[in-house]
């Protein structure tokens, strides 16, 4: 068996040829790059504000009404829950516990303040 | 106008000891004279690069303007040591050229011209060109990533650890893009090799 292996050898000399291929570029090119980076550019990353980045992420206006919606809803159930809800808590927690946001104890849980 | 003032630019370059990372840094702070060093530094080398995938002036010009309007505009954004400037214009050369080659790959393949009965060395110029374009056609029928590896290492004469870093890939990775690559470019153009000239000797 030889080296040598004639489509390799034919795909080598294809290489070496595509590789002496260095053209100028000519005038007219530069000329549009030129132009290009003449053109104002874009000064930092757009800065948006946070209700735009929010509405795009989300998929614009009508996904807030759904959104403020459910969580209406949601606050809704957390302070009124229906009936159904309530025992469903009760046969998943075994016990309802109510807690008091405002209460001392509850703000200072574990000796200090909890906003300190 | 531009080239040739260019050029005289450059034989007293202010810049010639600054790097591409701190001319495009200044360009982005609008010091527009950076932007022509920039040009002069860089655009040789993309145009050969897409000139050498795509055997086509006019698409390799396009490529070329394109990959620096992306430099214009990622240089407020760039993100100063992470990337070479040189490193980060291969992939994007790169990566717009597969994107030519792919829409290629819908259009029939375009017969080579035939070499007009002319002189010898027009003659072996058409042949030449001939040959390039097969090749870039070749490529366009490989995956893009083989099309690329195959490119940067064998079009470029790039090492396995620059293409690593250009394609963002490990060095194995690599090795194993551009054997497979040039394999099937191989079994790809051995169908072509008469009709390109190759089976007689070489004319020089």
């Amino acid at each position: 068996m030889t080296m040598t292996n004639p489509p390799d050898d034919m795909l080598d000399d294809l290489f070496a040829q595509a590789r002496k291929v260095a053209p100028d570029p000519d005038d007219a090119l530069v000329a549009r790059v030129l132009a290009d980076a003449a053109r104002p550019q874009r000064k930092a990353t757009p800065a948006l504000p946070w209700l735009a980045q929010l509405r795009g992420m989300i998929g614009g206006w009508p996904a807030f009404g759904s959104l403020a919606a459910a969580t209406v809803a949601g606050v809704w159930i957390g302070i009124a829950p229906p009936p159904a809800v309530e025992d469903y808590a009760l046969s998943l927690l075994g016990d309802t516990v109510s807690i008091d946001l405002f209460a001392d104890d509850f703000l200072t849980e574990a000796g200090e303040p909890a906003d300190g | 106008m531009p080239l040739a003032r260019l050029q005289m630019t450059a034989v007293s370059d202010p810049y010639a000891h600054t790097s591409d990372e701190a001319l495009l840094l200044a360009y982005a702070k609008g010091d527009p004279r950076v932007a022509e060093t920039l040009t002069l530094r860089l655009l040789p080398r993309i145009l050969a690069q897409a000139m050498r995938m795509l055997a086509d002036k006019t698409e390799a010009e396009d490529v070329a303007q394109d990959a620096m309007l992306r430099l214009w505009r990622i240089a407020p954004d760039w993100r100063q040591g992470e990337a070479q400037v040189t490193t980060w214009l291969y992939r994007v050369v790169a990566n717009l050229c597969t994107d030519r080659l792919r829409k290629r790959r819908h259009v029939a393949l375009d017969a080579v011209a035939e070499p007009p009965d002319s002189t010898p060395s027009v003659a072996a110029q058409m042949q030449t060109r001939a040959r390039l374009r097969a090749l870039s056609d070749a490529l366009a029928q490989l995956p893009e990533r083989q099309a690329q590896a195959v490119a940067l290492r064998h079009l470029e004469g790039l090492s396995n650890p620059q293409i690593a870093a250009i394609m963002d890939i490990s060095v194995t990775s690599v090795e194993s893009l551009t054997a497979r690559g040039k394999r099937a470019l191989a079994a790809i153009m051995a169908g072509r090799k008469a009709e390109l000239g190759y089976d007689n000797d070489e004319p020089t």
